[in-house]
């Protein structure tokens, strides 16, 4: 996974040590008669973006949060870095950077004071901190903001400042909960080159989101939790190779109905009422097979518009999880 | 994205064990002094202490006695009280207040222990309950100016003042590392406070009947010099004798229950105060201001009605040799230590993470 990042000792990446990324196996949590995680089982390697992927409710912040060392799981065991976040807590606490998903935000301190602050508590002294913060706030565009008490901040600004804190101990673990939610597009955009950067780099970074298209760009495994257990993991690669759905826009859907059913291939249609136009979804088994119907219908002659998936990657295995569900 | 690299150990970080605390206590302290509300209510506090000061002044300066003691006194006083009061609100909030905010987790996330968090807070509330006693200063050079004020006494009090304050926070830094809810925990800290200040004087109301017990009494006759012709005479322990005629009185023995209101902060501060012994020849009040009247009250209480009913079974009293009061506040210091360590003790507990067991509706973050 060795890409372009401008330099492996950036302010992204340089901390290799605890090799091993996360390795989670039967974990078990309960709040009194709430079965919260049941079974789980969770690998994230270094040097690789893990999705975590599930419904509101199906254990998702729970299982980060038992492996943030939080959370005493009550059975399964945890590994991270190639450490037990029980038995060693401050071990696992000083290599991993956790970002909640409530912004956690000491309101009458500025940006850097709280950057500073967290440094301290990992024992940096107060220079280094200080070039920490900045260097931090910088890269999450907050260098204009980084005095400005953290009251006045916006939702986006909060999340980025919580992102810059996660990162203040260069942790080679990073747990990202729903980390994109409430940025505006551009931010979105920055805050996926830096995951890849900081993955690029050899780190092991989760992230938890329900923005599934969005996780298709960054992501290179995903793990699927439903009611507190683990139902697929599949790298992206895998997913790829998964029946998907598409939609084939067109000027004249008579024609693209006769090309379809004359290749066999079974399809829904729908036309618009006072035109020709309209549209077909289908199901294609790989994407040589949709690249060799996209070929045939442009030489048959059919006035194609729109030949694209119906759905992401991991929107797709979502779906089928949930179709298989109910 | 190319910012300079900065160096730091590859080895991995550790953090120190004050420098933990000091962390927690820049960034409490931090908090509150930007928060105006605090000064607002200090500069309340000035003037209210002020104007109590001020008016004692005026009305025990008339005669020019003791004016300085009983001011400084008050300034104890109104110290210790509103300490009682605020020094809950202020450090019961603490632990409680981060839980709602999403912070507490993302400080249990870093090399921070659970001690070392507690410690911080306390400190901080500590503190700030300190700056009550700071602003009133001027009042007590005030005091200070009129010349009379006992000073060895000057050091103990206010030292034992912050001691009480220091105690009173670390209840509140207790009870909010143990609450869920801030108003649970205000609410609690508050009720234990109560229970020091107001729950003592109760149960010593309410235990008299306990000890109330019967004594045979008899009368007391005075030689013709000391009758001052009303029915008043001139109190002189060596000038009476006891009449042989016994008959039953009730009396509180008070030395058996006296030890109920040890845990009460006022009596602790008033206790461990030195007095002035009186001087040879001068019947006057040694005491003067509401800690002396607290301490000679406690005293008294602790010798029980028994020593100042002057006649019992035909003896004077004064024949019995009374025993030496043992001073009451060790005995109340230790309660109220036992009673803050073992709140402490159990909110470290409670802060402990990965968490194990946790109260239902409740989530770490």
């Amino acid at each position: 996974m060795k890409s372009e990042v401008p330099s492996p000792a950036g302010p992204l990446g340089r901390n290799q040590h605890g090799q091993g990324g996360i390795s989670a196996t039967g974990l078990a949590r309960s709040f009194g008669r709430v079965h919260a995680v049941e079974n789980i089982d969770f690998r994230a390697a270094p040097g690789e973006v893990t999705a975590l992927i599930g419904p509101n409710g199906s254990g998702k912040t729970t299982l980060l949060l038992m492996l943030a060392s939080l959370l005493r799981p009550d059975s399964g065991s945890i590994t991270v870095a190639g450490m037990d976040p029980v038995a060693n807590s401050s071990g696992v606490r000083a290599v991993l950077g956790w970002m909640p998903d409530t912004l956690g935000v000491w309101e009458s301190l500025t940006g850097r004071e709280i950057l500073t602050t967290m440094a301290a508590l990992y024992g940096m002294d107060k220079k280094s901190a200080a070039q920490r913060a900045a260097e931090l706030l910088k890269l999450v565009s907050l260098g204009d903001l980084a005095d400005t008490p953290a009251r006045v901040f916006s939702r986006g600004q909060a999340q980025r400042l919580s992102l810059a804190r996660a990162l203040i101990n260069d942790p080679s673990v990073l747990l990202l909960d729903e980390p994109a939610s409430g940025l505006d597009p551009g931010a979105r955009v920055q805050l996926r080159t830096m995951v890849r950067q900081l993955a690029d780099s050899g780190k092991t970074v989760v992230i938890s989101s329900h923005v599934l298209a969005e996780l298709d760009e960054m992501a290179d495994a995903a793990v699927f939790i439903s009611k507190g257990r683990t139902v697929r993991s599949q790298t992206l690669a895998e997913a790829g190779e998964q029946t998907r759905g598409y939609t084939i826009g067109t000027l004249d859907i008579t024609a693209l109905r006769e090309t379809l059913q004359a290749r066999g291939i079974e399809a829904s249609y729908v036309q618009d009422f006072d035109s020709a136009r309209g549209s077909a979804k289908t199901r294609l088994a790989t994407e040589a097979e949709a690249a060799a119907l996209l070929a045939a219908l442009v030489a048959a002659g059919v006035p194609v518009t729109a030949f694209a998936p119906s759905s992401g990657l991991l929107e797709e295995t979502y779906l089928s999880l949930e179709e298989g569900a109910s | 994205m190319s910012a300079p690299v900065m160096q730091h150990p590859s080895s991995t970080p550790t953090l120190g064990y004050a420098a933990g605390i000091g962390t927690i206590f820049t960034l409490e302290i931090r908090q509150r002094v930007r928060s105006s509300g605090w000064y607002i209510m200090l500069g309340i506090w000035f003037v209210v202490i002020a104007a109590v000061v001020g008016l004692a002044a005026l009305s025990v300066g008339v005669d020019g006695f003791g004016a300085g003691q009983m001011m400084f006194e008050l300034v104890v006083a109104f110290v210790l009280l509103f300490g009682m009061l605020i020094a809950p609100a202020l450090s019961s909030n603490s632990i409680t207040g981060d839980r709602a905010n999403g912070t507490l987790a993302i400080l249990q996330n870093t090399l921070l222990t659970p001690w070392q968090l507690l410690i911080g807070k306390w400190l901080a509330a500590w503190v700030a309950s300190l700056g009550f006693l700071v602003v009133t200063i001027p009042l007590i050079a005030w005091a200070m100016t009129y010349g009379d004020v006992y000073l060895p006494g000057v050091p103990v009090l206010v030292g034992m003042l912050a001691l009480e304050l220091a105690i009173v926070c670390a209840i509140g830094v207790g009870v909010s590392a143990l609450a869920n809810k801030t108003l649970f925990a205000v609410l609690i800290s508050y009720l234990l406070v109560a229970l020091l200040g107001l729950g003592t004087l109760i149960g010593f109301g309410l235990s008299m009947k306990l000890v109330q017990v019967e004594v045979k009494a008899s009368e007391q006759f005075w030689s013709e010099q000391n009758l001052n012709g009303d029915s008043s005479v001139a109190w002189d322990d060596n000038a009476y004798s006891c009449g042989t005629a016994l008959y039953p009185q009730t009396i509180f023995a008070t030395e058996r229950n006296t030890w109920l209101l040890a845990a009460n902060p006022f009596v602790i501060v008033a206790d461990a105060a030195p007095r002035p012994l009186p001087k040879p020849g001068d019947d006057s009040f040694t005491t003067v201001g509401p800690m002396g009247a607290i301490s000679q009250g406690v005293r008294l209480s602790q010798a029980g009605q028994l020593a100042s009913t002057p006649c019992i079974n035909g003896i004077k009293n004064t024949e019995v040799k009374p025993e030496e009061a043992t001073p009451l506040w060790p005995l109340g210091l230790g309660l109220q230590l036992l009673l803050a360590g073992s709140l402490l003790v159990a909110g470290r507990r409670k802060l402990h993470t990965p968490a194990g067991k946790m109260a239902s509706g409740t989530r770490i973050a």
